[in-house]
Parts: structure tokens; sequence; C-alpha cells
């Protein structure tokens, strides 16, 4: 008991990661949509306690109020408006399957490979926890503001280039969705 | 002294069970208080009998007059008949209440998806009360144990659960999460009314959440911080650089009260915003095919989320802990700290029973509002939201960032 609560960052680390896994599981292989789309929740919910076990306390709330907040309730909605059925029946899913099996066979190693460098490498020590140099801030800072020294002040440009990513698919899928109508 | 880890434990489990007992009773409580606050404004008794015997407890009579509703009604006719206490006749509604939604035969429509069809309520439930672990009751400790209390003899009773320095975005993350519970009840019920009721609801819920969040943004921006306790102390009791700064500061406050409040409403699905249990629409909305206890749930998280909603209110822009609101704490402070009247230095002082004032003031408000406003039309909900109220906030972003600039 003592040992286990001794190390509750890192078990909670392990707990959670092996419940977000789990979510997933049940978002590949549900049937019903909606059911995978509470497996997806689940699996948000589970990273943002993984980021909260390792004092990444800003991510974790934010990837709650993001991701299981906004995105999630969208992919309902849709998953809810659209009647799926209709379009199981003319065979539009489980046709790339040849394509998908090399795919997530070359997934597999590459994140295996990282995993296992992260896990037994050399900076398995060093992984697990918050990297004040990381965001380039020396003095022992909040969180938020680190992270918000780190996007809005070091890594400027980049943040603002993948905010121009977003843009794009946006107008794409604006012009997308005119395509149709027009 | 610095409680060890089981000492540490047994205090949380304490407070989280204070917190709860606080809510759980406030809830019953205030549908008390709704009949009776609807009743006076419509001119109306409000609720004066539970079904039963009338005569109730009576001896005899009947063998209906002997059940538990017939000795309630009995209670509240009893009550009825004393001058002052008469008020709180509708008082041990509240248990016939409680007792109806126990006892109720629990339903799962025969379509439904049963799994779903439970978790939803669990959902907005754990969703609704897991929000209380960062909204803070009073800033320090409630009071410390006396010394020869055993095990915890010395140790803070703190008002608040957790002092967690991204509690601001706690609170609005995980309540975020409530609207799965709205929605996928809506869905699992396989039926139209809740449905459609349901994704109503959701629609609401994620447009006005963004009016909800940039309002907060104000006391974020002006605090610099998103710690619950340290915003709500600086916002209520920060001496501003010089009087312009201060002016526009309680402006700004006054100004989005009103702005986050209208958001709250919306985000807890009251009246004039209720538009997901249209009666005369939808039978109930979202609910229509819950009953019993999985219905309960439901209602216990909307007035939980009420009572968040009240209390993040009254925490950033009615002055928190302190006596007054809209950031007025500071010029009240500088003529009355030193006063040689007690009480007029007591008032200088933040403490629990201002804070818990200004929730009951703002659960009133919520009930006041139910009882003289008619409900929105969809598009009109839609453009109260999008067209006014996030161009607002945004207005008030931008003020609040000047502001601080100047300060």
């Amino acid at each position: 008991m003592e040992k286990l609560l001794v190390n509750i960052g890192q078990n909670l680390f392990v707990l959670f990661g092996l419940l977000a896994v789990g979510g997933a599981g049940v978002l590949i292989f549900s049937k019903s949509a909606v059911h995978s789309v509470i497996g997806f929740l689940f699996s948000m919910i589970c990273v943002a306690g993984c980021f909260l076990s390792l004092q990444a306390e800003f991510l974790g709330v934010a990837q709650l109020l993001v991701y299981a907040g906004g995105i999630v309730v969208l992919f309902l909605f849709v998953v809810m408006l659209v009647e799926l059925t209709k379009y199981q029946e003319k065979g539009i899913f489980q046709t790339q399957t040849k394509f998908a099996i090399p795919l997530v066979g070359a997934g597999l190693l590459i994140f295996g490979g990282v995993f296992r460098a992260a896990l037994f490498g050399a900076s398995a020590e060093d992984a697990l926890t918050l990297q004040q140099g990381l965001v380039g801030a020396t003095e022992n800072l909040g969180n938020a503001q680190a992270v918000s020294r780190g996007l809005f002040a070091n890594f400027i440009l980049p943040f603002e280039i993948l905010s121009v990513i977003l843009l794009v698919a946006l107008v794409g899928a604006i012009v997308l969705a005119k395509s149709e109508r027009v | 002294m610095t409680p060890t880890l089981i000492q540490y434990l047994v205090i949380s489990l304490l407070q989280i069970v204070a917190v709860l007992g606080f809510v759980m009773t406030l809830v019953p409580l205030l549908t008390f208080a709704e009949r009776k606050v609807i009743g006076y404004v419509q001119v109306r008794l409000g609720a004066t009998r539970v079904a039963g015997g009338l005569w109730g407890a009576q001896r005899g009579r009947t063998h209906q007059s002997r059940t538990i509703t017939g000795g309630l009604n009995g209670f509240m006719w009893w009550l009825g008949k004393w001058p002052v206490i008469s008020i709180l006749r509708g008082l041990p509604m509240f248990i016939a209440d409680a007792l109806k939604l126990l006892t109720k035969e629990d339903i799962v429509p025969t379509d439904a998806d049963k799994a779903v069809f439970v978790l939803s309520p669990a959902l907005a439930m754990v969703a609704a009360f897991t929000v209380f672990a960062a909204i803070s009751f009073s800033p320090g400790a409630l009071f410390y144990f006396p010394a020869k209390f055993p095990f915890l003899g010395g140790l803070p009773f703190n008002g608040f659960l957790t002092d967690i320095n991204v509690g601001l975005l706690f609170i609005l993350g995980v309540a975020s999460v409530g609207v799965y519970g709205i929605v996928l009840g809506a869905w699992a019920s396989n039926s139209k009314y809740p449905l459609l009721g349901g994704l109503r609801s959701a629609a609401q819920i994620v447009s006005y959440e963004v009016p909800l969040t940039l309002s907060l943004l104000v006391p974020v921006v002006l605090t610099g911080s998103l710690n619950f306790n340290e915003m709500s102390t600086r916002m209520a009791a920060d001496v501003p650089v010089n009087g312009l700064v201060g002016i526009g500061r309680s402006l700004l406050m006054f100004v989005g009260f009103f702005v986050y409040t209208t958001c709250g409403f919306a985000e807890t699905n009251r009246t004039p915003f209720d538009l997901a249990e249209a009666e005369n629409e939808l039978v109930a909305g979202f609910h229509t095919e819950y009953s019993g206890m999985k219905f309960s749930f439901f209602f216990l998280s909307e007035y939980a989320s009420m009572i968040t909603v009240s209390a993040l209110a009254s925490a950033f822009f009615l002055g928190g802990h302190y006596l007054l609101p809209f950031g007025l704490q500071p010029a009240w402070n500088h003529f009355f700290q030193h006063s040689p009247y007690a009480i007029l230095a007591w008032t200088c002082t933040p403490s629990i029973l201002w804070f818990l004032l200004k929730i009951f003031f703002l659960l009133f408000v919520f009930l006041w509002v139910r009882a003289t406003l008619p409900r929105y039309r969809y598009d009109q909900l839609m453009n109260v939201g999008w067209k006014f109220l996030i161009p607002y906030t945004l207005v008030m972003f931008v003020i609040a960032a000047l502001l601080r600039y100047a300060a």
C-alpha cells in the first residue's frame, strides 16, 4: 500500500495509459458508431489523466476542455445526425483492408520503437518528468506560464504556421461542402 | 505542523463529505424555494399538500391515511396553522419528492441502448459534482481541529478541496463533459422527443460555452492567474494603481457579471434558455424516457451546476469572499479598515458568509428569472449567443487587456 502511494504518479500514469488504450480499442472494435465515440471520449479523458499524472496540469485540463468538451461533441453530433446504416449497406466501409494491414504493421514497428526507446532507452529516467528546459524557462514557472511562454515567445513562428494549416483545413472543408450545393 | 499522508487523506475525505453534504442539502431546499418563489411571484400559494389522505396521520379513518405521504400531508397541514412558520408549509414536500424519486419504477425503454442509457445520467452527475473539487468556499482554513481532537488535533479544515493552479480551467473542462450526459441520454432513449431535445441542448451548450469562457477570460487577464483563490481574492480586493483603472475595472466587472450570468443560464438549461425541455414542444426534452433514480441524477446535476454557476459568478464578479461586489472593496477598506467599530472592521475581512450569501442570492435570481421571463425561440437563442454575446465578450476582453497594460 505504502509503496503504491509513494509511486502514485507513475502508477497512475500507467493506469490511465492502459485505460486510454482500452478506450481506443472500444473506439476501433465496437459495432455502433455512438459506442465508438464513447470509447474515444473515454480515451481522451484518460489521456488528460496521463498529463495530470505527469504534473502537466495545464496540458491535461486543456486536453479535457478542447478534446473531451469540444471536439468529441462534434463527432457525436455528426454520428448521431448521419444515418450510418445506409452507408453500411452500400459496403463503403472496410474496403481498404489490403492497404490498412501493411500500414498498421509499419505503425506498430515505428511506435514500438519509440516506446521501447522511451521506456527502456538511455533517457528513460527523464522521459516521465516535465522538463523545464524544453520550454526555455529557467526560473520555476507555473504550468500555464511555461506553456504560454513556449507558444507565444520561443516558438511563435511554428505556432502561427500551425494555425495557418488549420485555417487551410477550414477553408477546404467549406469549399468541399459548397461545391455540392452549387 | 504538516499532516502525515493518512491524516491528509482523512481530512480531504471529511472536506469532500462536507462539500457534498452542502450541495446535497442545498438542492432539495432549492426545489422548495423554487416552488415558494414562483408561487409568490405569480400570486399563488405554491405546494400546500402532498398526495395521501388530507388529514394524514390523524388516527384511524382509512388505511390510506396512515401512509408516509399521508403523514407528511398532515405535517404540512399542521405547519400551516402557525402564524410565522406557516411560510414553511411546503418544506416537507422535499421529503415527498425524494421518496417519490427513490421509489418510482425504474423503466428502461425496450429499444433503448441499455449501457448508454445507464451511463449518461452518471456522466452528467459526475461532471456536475467533480467541479466542486476546484471551487473554493473560503480562501484559507475554515477552522482548526482543537488540539485534543483525536488523530487530527491542530490540523486545518480548509474551505476548499484542492488549490489547483489551473483551477478555473479545471472547472470549465470538467463542466464541459456534462453535455455528454444530455446528448447520450437523449440518443440512448431511442425516442423522438428526447433526441430533438438533446440535439437542441447540445447545440446550445456548445455555442454558449464560447462566450462563457471568453467572459471568464476577463478576470483571468485582469489578475494574470488561473488559480481560483488567487483570482477571486485579487478581483475583489486588489487596490488599483490609479482611479481611472479602478473605475474601468469595476465597470468591466459589472458588465461581465451580466454577460457571464446570461451564459450561465444557457449552460445550465434554465429558463429563458430551457428549449431542451420545452414542455409544450418536446414533452420533457432529453429526459422524457427517464424515471426514478436515473431522472433524479439529471435533476441533481442541473441544480448542482446552478450552484456552480452562482459560485463562479460571485467569486469572480461579485467580490467572492469579500463583502462588496465589482471590485469596490478596496475603497470600502480604505475608509473602514481601522474603524473603531468592530463590526465595520469585520466587513473588511474575507469570510465564507459573504460568499454563501452571494450564492444564495444568485440562486434566487435563477428562480426569479424563471418566474418572470418567457422562453426564447431557437433562432433567437442562437442569435443572442453568436451575434451579441460573443462580440460583447470579445470587446470586453480587449478592454481588459488594455486595462492590464495600463496597470
